[in-house]
């Protein structure tokens, strides 16, 4: 399934999207190859809404076997699925989401994975993954043209950053021309907006203390929003212990989280309320209604990504676990 | 043992909380499904759904807890299994049914720590505010449209209810603007409703599409209507229809060209306007290429594509002989835009119609969207507010209402940072609100002459008031005008309300007894004057009137006419640009067109960033 335009099914299954996004875009996404990595709490929401707007194939790439937390979140497991590999449990319910995309299980550890491996793909979409992978798989897409989006949820927090290459993009605008005549009414019509937005790669956007990476260009902004810099800190934890922060070790994952807030604050020449620390104690478990959000969110990324329609986030995206807004915020460029 | 699935940050009350909450999520359709994934996977353990529809194929690419098999059935239902497989656990009530029915009453309502809706329509929305007004249960309101989206508690004495603000009124047509001065492809698609009803469906005297003499605009200077030199009165349309068989021919040329003629004889009504010009079949048909009307399976082809005249004659004559027969033995076809022959009918009708007036055609694609209403759904603006919905809810059983205030999910925009955006502070209650103030008082302007007792009870307290089961009774003195009673004043029903000495300056005391509802209505005698205006007007202060119009007219793009929510799945909440939603939009506020940036400093910086 490819170029060809779309069947009569198809337009009926698709019909209240097509009429948001027009069929041009629909034809785009159902000629897509989506590469998730880990298809845990926020990887099925992801993957439930881009199986749901009719893209080409997935591939889920998730090295882990199913666990009973893991289970009771993730609404592609049932108490069956404990303990098999979680890529091949998630496909039956991934599947009948939408027997129209071809969805492959892929059960290797994606560090091990040969560069080739990713070419294939439109985009590349990752979650619970640590930066050191983010870096390599963004000079890989960079090479090959591949876009590439990464996000998480730590708790009540969540965030997403993109790598969309330099990436075109339109929008519809409705101009209202002059009344033709004295009688009711005015014409409407539609016109095509051009844009495009040069996304800078990863490695000038995810700059942790201890790098040699320049942080000019984050340092740019003076209004920086501070939840990027809970996001980084967050991300470091991981890096540095290969883990999320856990509830079970919630006093001491707290301290150390203090410990990388203040390097990092060191770095980037920032005062320490940048954040609150209270915002730590937000910080634990995946939240699913914050996985719903960002799934929503990072998925229609996605959409706008592989249709080029609408304009997409530049580059990153927070969402605030106390005031419930979500912000673009550029970093990097 | 069994894991909890409460969320670990909510700290252990808000846990328990949870589990012990009962909560009823009212409607099971685009942003229902996902709050019902997130209510059972976050720990909820009883639930009660309620929906009256069943499941679509056009529902599949985002109501993600149906698949194919699940069509035709109840979605309460198969919501209620689908969320039992993820956590086999909980208690879950499925009912197949309307919230609006008198079985959901006050103590219903009562029995819930928290009411969630996901609705598609105003008018049960309305409800549901009223009866969680009344039980005093806190709710959470949600819709989406498209792109954008938003979330918001109503809480009794907390944050203002639904109904606070008047919201904008749906876009009507004229009736001589239908029948007689088209001049937009709504226009021609409106008659072309009508004309399928005045052939297949219920009769409706207001649905007439034949040419309107009575048009102001085509009155001669000395005043004189054309009534009285030319239109003959005739039969009705139905019954000359079945006399020639629904030959499509005779059909095609009274529509298309004899109406065209009479009204081309209006001269008045072409002075400034350009004429239609009549097309005979014999024409139609000869003109241009010789299409086959070929079933297709691409989409691009048959229902992208504008068709040529010819082969919308075609299609009318193949649909009139369809819609003839699966008509006999019936006593009237229902237009659905999901019915081909119905649809198929519209597209042709209307674009012939546009063609003679020089209106541009359209394709069958975007004929149903406007014929249909229909509201562009997708999964993901769903999965977000659905998100918000669940996140509020944790909030708001914690009686943390001042955390709750509003949230926008708006389409991304070049000028502006948010995808979401809070408000600052719960929106206060409207202390005239002519639902939940004290002492609910509204103005409604009719004309007291000619509107029935039946036609104020449909069109005024039902209709514009949402009332259900409304008893009226003439202030002051005991006259019963409306009873809920079945029966109890049908004497009433067709008398004028001049008639029931309800005239300019009185007072109704009005009462639903199942929204716990009681308002009191002041009646002021109006008389329709141009032909845009609207047969009768509601509003708290009379002023306000005039406020509103200009939001109509600032935010109307016609799209729309009677049957507005017929369609829209996900319930249509908001809109960002008011040129863009005729829906029922915009909740509460129109304040929120105008998100709450302003007040972000971030937003001083965003030019440096984006330019």
């Amino acid at each position: 399934m490819s170029e060809q335009s779309l069947s009569a099914v198809e337009a009926e299954l698709y019909d209240r999207q097509i009429r948001l996004w027009g069929i041009e875009s629909q034809e785009k996404l159902r000629a897509a190859n989506v590469l998730l990595i880990n298809c845990r709490g926020l990887g099925c929401e992801i993957a439930k809404n881009i199986l749901l707007s009719g893209i080409n194939s997935l591939t889920v790439l998730d090295d882990s076997l199913v666990t009973e937390e893991e289970q009771i979140k993730n609404f592609f497991l049932t108490k069956e699925s404990i303990g098999k590999k979680l890529a091949e449990a998630i496909l039956p319910k991934a599947q009948s989401l939408n027997p129209l995309v071809k969805i492959t299980a892929d059960c290797e550890n994606p560090v091990e994975k040969n560069a080739n491996f990713f070419e294939a793909f439109t985009i590349i979409i990752t979650t619970g993954i640590k930066t050191d992978l983010v870096l390599k798989l963004d000079k890989i897409c960079r090479i090959n043209k591949v876009k590439l989006i990464s996000g998480d949820v730590f708790g009540m927090f969540g965030f997403s950053v993109a790598d969309f290459l330099n990436h075109e993009y339109y929008e519809d605008r409705v101009q209202m021309l002059p009344k033709k005549r004295t009688q009711d009414g005015s014409v409407k019509t539609t016109i095509q907006v051009k844009g495009q937005i040069d996304y800078p790669e990863l490695n000038k956007v995810l700059i942790f203390p201890n790098t040699k990476q320049s942080i000019d260009a984050i340092k740019k902004s003076n209004r920086r929003n501070g939840l990027f810099f809970l996001m980084l800190t967050l991300l470091e934890f991981r890096n540095e212990n290969g883990r999320n922060p856990q509830i079970s070790t919630k006093t001491d994952d707290i301290e150390k989280l203090k410990i990388i807030k203040k390097s990092i604050v060191g770095l980037y020449k920032i005062s320490t309320s940048i954040f609150e620390d209270s915002l730590f104690e937000q910080s634990f478990g995946e939240v699913v209604p914050v996985c719903a959000i960002l799934g929503g969110v990072i998925a229609q990324e996605v959409i706008k990504a592989v249709s080029h329609k609408e304009i997409t986030i530049n580059n990153i995206f927070l969402l605030d676990p106390v005031t419930f807004n979500g912000k673009e915020e550029c970093v990097g460029a | 043992m069994q894991l909890d699935r409460t969320p670990c940050v909510l700290g252990e009350e808000a846990r328990s909380l949870v589990k012990e909450a009962k909560i009823l999520v009212v409607g099971a359709g685009g942003i229902g499904c996902e709050v019902l994934k997130n209510l059972a996977l976050s720990g909820f353990q009883d639930i009660e759904i309620i929906d009256l529809d069943t499941i679509d194929v056009s529902n599949l690419n985002r109501q993600f807890l149906f698949r194919k098999e699940h069509v035709g059935k109840p979605k309460a239902v198969v919501a209620r299994e689908t969320i039992l497989g993820y956590n086999p656990d909980i208690k879950v009530k499925a009912y197949h049914d309307s919230i609006t029915s008198q079985e959901y009453g006050v103590n219903f309502f009562k029995q819930f720590s928290l009411v969630l809706n996901a609705l598609d329509n105003r008018a049960a929305r309305n409800h549901v505010n009223r009866m969680c007004l009344a039980a005093d249960i806190p709710l959470i309101e949600s819709g989406t449209a498209g792109y954008s989206g938003q979330v918001e508690l109503i809480k009794k004495g907390v944050t203002q209810c639904y109904e606070c603000q008047p919201k904008p009124t749906q876009k009507t047509y004229p009736g001589c603007t239908i029948r007689n001065t088209p001049s937009e492809p709504v226009h021609c698609i409106v008659w072309a409703k009508h004309l399928f009803n005045q052939l297949f469906g219920e009769e409706d005297p207001d649905q007439d599409v034949s040419p309107d003499s009575e048009d102001p605009e085509a009155k001669t200077e000395d005043g004189h209507s054309m009534t009285d030199t030319g239109n003959v009165k005739r039969i009705s349309t139905r019954q000359w229809a079945q006399e020639i068989d629904y030959n499509p021919t005779q059909l095609f040329n009274k529509f298309f060209f004899e109406d065209i003629e009479y009204l081309l004889k209006m001269e008045n009504l072409w002075k400034s306007r350009k004429p239609p010009v009549p097309i005979k079949w014999e024409e139609a048909t000869t003109d241009g290429e010789k299409t086959e009307v070929k079933d297709d399976d691409n989409i691009k082809n048959t229902d992208m594509k504008v068709w040529s005249i010819n082969k919308c004659a075609q299609v009318f004559a193949k649909t009139v002989d369809v819609l003839k027969k699966e008509l006999s033995g019936r006593n009237f076809l229902v237009w659905d835009k999901d019915d081909q022959p119905g649809m198929d009918f519209v597209t042709a009708c209307a674009n012939i119609r546009s063609h003679i007036f020089s209106i541009q055609m359209q394709s069958k694609f975007s004929t149903k969207s406007i014929a249909g209403s229909i509201i562009p759904a997708i999964a993901t603006a769903n999965a977000i507010v659905a998100g918000l919905v669940v996140l509020h809810a944790f909030r708001a059983l914690q009686e943390q209402y001042e955390r709750c205030s509003a949230v926008y999910l708006r389409r991304k925009s070049k000028f502006s940072k948010f995808v979401l955006a809070a408000d600052n502070e719960l929106q206060k209650a409207n202390p005239v609100c002519y639902v939940c103030s004290p002492k609910p008082f509204v103005n409604v302007f009719v004309n007291t002459n000619t509107m029935t007792v039946k036609e104020f009870e449909n069109e005024i307290l039902k209709k514009q008031l949402n009332m259900i089961a409304p008893d009226v009774v003439l202030d002051g003195k005991f006259v019963v005008v409306i009873s809920s009673e079945e029966g109890e004043t049908q004497a009433n029903d067709n008398k004028t309300l001049v008639e029931m000495s309800v005239v300019e300056g009185t007072v109704l005391k009005c009462d639903d007894f199942l929204q716990n509802y009681e308002l009191q209505i002041a009646v002021n005698h109006y008389e329709a004057k141009e032909k845009d205006d609207p047969l009768f007007k509601v509003a708290v202060n009379p002023e306000d009137l005039k406020a509103k119009e200009d939001i109509k007219n600032g935010g109307a793009n016609g799209k729309k006419e009677e049957n507005h929510d017929e369609d829209s799945d996900d319930e249509p909440t908001i809109v960002e640009n008011p040129p863009e939603d005729p829906q029922e939009g915009s909740s509460s506020k129109r304040r929120k067109l105008n998100p709450p940036e302003d007040s972000d400093d971030d937003l001083i910086v965003l030019d440096e960033i984006i330019e």
